[in-house]
């Protein structure tokens, strides 16, 4: 991080997705806002800004952590992985297909925080059981779908990236 | 009715394929209004009542205007040439306060600055002046004699809506009551002949509608036009209410809508809009004004209620008569408090055979949270009242609460009311099905386990509801089905290019939802009732089925055959055994360049005096629910071991869609009777965020939660459909609440069915210690 500026602001650097970003900013930047409002990276969604629904859970070095209770600077030197980065070469990744698939979203907007959280439980358990993806999944708010579908989704995601491997 | 493609079966509806949004949903990709940015885009923010009650004094935003980066500032000063108050039937919330604040979190003020941290700010430099009145924190008080009333003196200006045969309604009947719909059929001699008759009273909680896109509208009322993107479901009537405010003309104002991220009934008319257009207006740049998750709890929420409910049923147990009382709390604007009333008053008897019903619903206003449309609309409230009640009764005359129902079941087509229509779900075979899913028949005697049902209840579709609808379909057969129903999530714009796929022979890639805004989209008066597929579905039937016809006419004309020797199938007519590509007669015909085929549709159900509420139901919307519970004696803990949800969509235009509309609405339903609520305590809203407010997480879901979705085919909406999304969260309270009963022999009256209040009722009962 560089603090070397004029009027008080910050760069921060990250590995966003894959791609090496830097930014200027005011050093109380949240990363959501980062991610939102600087980089236009808005498929990270924004709802209750307390870290409690987890709409924009985002992968930092791999950790699910909401964005927007986290200062930019926090990420700084970072991996950061956001719902963009699961499209490789622009087709929907084995997660994302899993959720079309199952129907693992309505109104869509807790769906990217879930996929970066299924992403990562299906890192740390390449084989859940039903008991740990109720647990992971319970970190995320989904107002919509009474959460069995989105359950679905994450067993189906787990099949789909062992049939890829 | 389309006639079936050659096979016999449909090509597109019926399947179980992803959505159409679910590539952009899973992507990140879907734009929804909070992604809305313009150039020059200013943020908005505003100050709010920290009293429930008080009379504005003086509201001086001088300082605030003077800070820098501030562009626009309201008061009550700024509302000039504006008729500056909203709302349904009855026109009493100011854009700012005017003359007194109604509850903690009425706008006050507002700013629109070059950022949100700017317009903070500027709040903190308006200075207000209060007097604070008393509070009227809930229906109890807002009643008592000489209680302080909200709107004294001359009210807000009102319209009742025509009723038919046996409703009606009052505007301000007496004070702090917006509105009363009162509903009586039958004569009340046939009280004299009940051999019993039981009393009840019910209290209902209420919940937030959590959407987890929040309030936000994007505005540009600059050049003398009113643009707004904003996360709505009825973009139709919020264009009116708009116009009307900013006294200007419909075709002045455009209401875009973009991805809705949940609305649950939260979305309808003003609330961010107005704010959001003044402040552009003032500013001369576009603005976006958002709230936050604490905001939004000072928006709105359901109407908590208490409702007394008297039966009177003859010795074998055939009802006879029911009264009710509904007392639904409004909170301290009316909004849509007079149209939920009107179907919680109306719902509330259930779909059994009575003799006589007489029922009231009045909308008490409070000191609290404006309440208004919820998933459920006043159903969820009537149904806790009288799906509770129906097993109280059934144990107090020594009867299974399963035969008590049957026995006096609605059988499929018979009337709910005289004057309305046909029920269109046989009640008993949903019935059976939960109570087998279950296994209620054999449930055993173990202590503190036991078993419940209910039957949920609505009229759905709307009542009065105009949609319309458009298909168009370009030279290579692809479709464009344009309507005035928002995506909120529901599935709506997959289940409409479905109905257009099966009417139009095409695969349902081929179909895309166009996007919605009024200036392009066909008038439809809004996402709710459940009424997306029997109404707007089938305006949009209407539709494909004149673009086919138009289609079929131009080939037969240049085949030189009749239309009805055609049929149209995968972007070619068929002719006897042979398929004629539309696109090289096309061609022929129009140019290159193309050309597209085009329908309109048109649905309304008709009115009828006779029917209670104008016009007859256009579809009953029914859930069924039974659930298993384990009570702990000691801790007054309620263990849901299943859940049975089901709800009848007539028949599913697409499976994903319809079970996820029924699991999601049960799941609310179960946070409902469980632990949700609003909690208020001095008329102060203690849990308005999203840490202490608790909705239903995947770690709360019953050991084994089953849906089962039924398709009965007798629904009005295209192919034999129904309506989803509602019906499975109104039952959901009572089954729990019947299957504490069932368990422990104690009746909890009061929601949710806390620990503390589930021990209480162990303790009160006869032959405990206390």
């Amino acid at each position: 991080m560089n603090t070397d500026h004029g009027a008080g602001r910050i760069t921060v650097s990250m590995e966003l997705d894959g791609r090496h970003r830097s930014e200027e900013i005011p050093p109380h930047t949240v990363l959501l806002d980062l991610l939102r409002d600087r980089m236009g990276n808005t498929g990270v969604k924004a709802s209750c800004e307390r870290g409690v629904c987890g709409a924009c859970t985002t992968l930092i070095d791999g950790v699910p952590t909401a964005s927007c209770s986290l200062f930019a600077f926090s990420a700084d030197g970072c991996s950061v992985e956001t719902v963009a980065g699961q499209s490789g070469s622009g087709e929907p990744g084995p997660v994302q297909r899993a959720f079309a698939e199952c129907g693992g979203f309505q109104c869509g907007y807790c769906t990217p925080g879930m996929v970066m959280l299924a992403t990562a439980l299906l890192r740390e358990h390449p084989a859940p059981t039903d008991q740990q993806i109720r647990e992971w999944i319970s970190s995320n708010i989904c107002r919509c779908t009474g959460y069995g579908m989105i359950l679905d989704s994450v067993r189906r995601a787990a099949e789909l990236i062992r049939e890829e491997a | 009715m389309t006639a079936p493609s050659a096979s016999g079966r449909p090509a597109a509806f019926g399947q179980a394929a992803p959505r159409k949004d679910a590539r952009l949903k899973v992507t990140g990709a879907a734009r929804y209004t909070t992604d809305v940015a313009l150039p020059g885009m200013l943020h908005a923010k505003v100050l709010r009542s920290p009293h429930p009650h008080a009379r504005l004094l003086t509201v001086d935003a001088t300082r605030a205007r003077q800070l820098p980066g501030v562009h626009a500032v309201i008061t009550r000063d700024d509302l000039g040439g504006l008729d500056a108050v909203f709302g349904y039937f009855i026109k009493d919330q100011p854009i700012v306060a005017t003359d007194k604040v109604r509850h903690i979190g009425d706008p006050v003020a507002a700013v629109a600055a070059e950022d949100e941290a700017t317009a903070l700010a500027a709040l903190a430099l308006i200075e207000v002046e209060y007097e604070v009145l008393a509070a009227v924190p809930d229906v109890e008080s807002a009643l008592a004699a000489g209680a302080p009333e909200l709107f004294s003196g001359r009210k807000p200006r009102g319209v009742v809506p025509p009723y038919g045969t046996g409703a009606s309604a009052e505007l301000w009947p007496r004070p702090n009551v917006c509105y009363e719909f009162r509903y009586e059929t039958g004569p009340d001699a046939v009280w004299a002949g009940c051999d019993h008759v039981f009393e009840d009273t019910f209290v209902f909680s209420r919940m937030n509608h959590f959407h987890l896109e929040p309030f936000v509208t994007v505005a540009d009322a600059r050049g003398g036009r009113i643009e707004v993107w904003t996360s709505t479901q009825n973009p139709f009537p919020l264009r009116k209410e708009i116009a009307r405010v900013f006294r200007t003309e419909e075709s002045a104002v455009r209401v875009n809508v973009p991805f809705v991220g949940g609305g649950f009934g939260a979305k309808h008319n003003c609330k961010t809009e107005p704010v959001a257009i003044l402040l552009s207006q003032l500013a001369g740049r576009p603005v976006r004004y958002c709230l936050t998750t604490e905001e939004g709890f000072l928006t709105l929420s359901q109407h908590s209620a208490v409702m007394t409910v008297k039966t009177g049923l003859r010795a074998d147990g055939t009802f006879v008569a029911r009264e009710s009382t509904v007392l639904l709390d409004a909170g301290g604007y009316t909004d849509g408090s007079p149209l939920v009333a009107e179907k919680a008053g109306y719902r509330i008897p259930g779909p059994y055979r009575w003799e006589h019903v007489r029922s009231s619903c009045a909308c008490v206003m409070t000191s609290t949270t404006p309440a208004g449309p919820f998933r459920g609309f006043g159903a969820t409230q009537a149904t806790w009242a009288s799906e509770s009640q129906i097993d109280m009764i059934a144990r107090r005359l020594g009867m299974d609460p399963y035969e008590l129902r049957v026995r006096n079941l609605k059988a499929l087509g018979e009337p709910f009311m005289p004057g309305e229509s046909g029920i269109d779900s046989d009640l008993v075979e949903g019935l059976d099905l939960v109570a087998a899913e279950l296994g209620y028949h054999e449930r055993g005697t173990r202590p503190n386990r036991g078993m419940g049902l209910a039957i949920g209840f609505k009229d759905g579709g709307g009542v009065n509801k105009p949609a319309q609808a458009r298909v168009k379909i370009n030279a290579t057969g692809h479709v464009f089905v344009s309507a005035g129903s928002v995506e909120i999530g529901q599935g709506i714009s997959t289940a409409l290019c479905l109905v257009a796929a099966e009417v139009l022979g095409l695969p349902p890639e081929r179909v895309s939802y166009a996007a919605v805004d009024t200036d392009t989209s066909p008038f439809d008066q809004g996402t709710n009732a459940s009424s997306g597929m029997t109404v707007t579905g089938r305006a949009v039937q209407l539709a494909a089925e004149q673009a086919r016809d138009r289609i079929l006419e131009f080939a037969a004309g240049r085949l030189g055959c009749e239309p009805a020797d055609l049929e149209l199938v995968d972007w070619g007519v068929r002719q006897g055994r042979t398929v004629h590509p539309l696109p090289p007669m096309i061609a022929q015909v129009f140019g290159g360049t193309g050309y597209e085929f085009s329908g309109d549709g048109f649905f309304k159900a008709p009115n009828s005096p006779e029917a209670p509420l104008d016009a007859p139901c256009v579809f009953w919307e029914i859930g069924w629910a039974g659930a298993e519970v384990e009570v702990d004696p000691d801790t007054g803990a309620v263990t849901v071991l299943k859940l049975v949800a089901s709800g009848d969509v007539g028949r599913a235009a697409n499976r994903l869609v319809v079970r996820g509309q029924e699991e999601g609405a049960a799941v609310m339903g179960y946070g409902q009777a469980l632990f949700e609520e609003m909690r208020f305590e001095d008329g102060v809203l203690v849990n308005g965020e999203a840490l202490d407010y608790r909705v239903p997480m995947a770690e709360d879901l019953p050991a084994s939660f089953v849906s089962v979705s039924q398709e009965q085919r007798h629904g009005p909406g295209p192919f034999g459909s129904k309506g989803a999304g509602e019906g499975t969260l109104v039952p959901v309270a009572a089954a729990i609440a019947n299957a504490v009963h069932d368990a422990t022999g104690a009746r909890i009256t009061t929601l949710p069915l806390t620990p503390e209040r589930v021990h209480r009722a162990l303790r009160e009962l006869p032959g405990q210690s206390s």
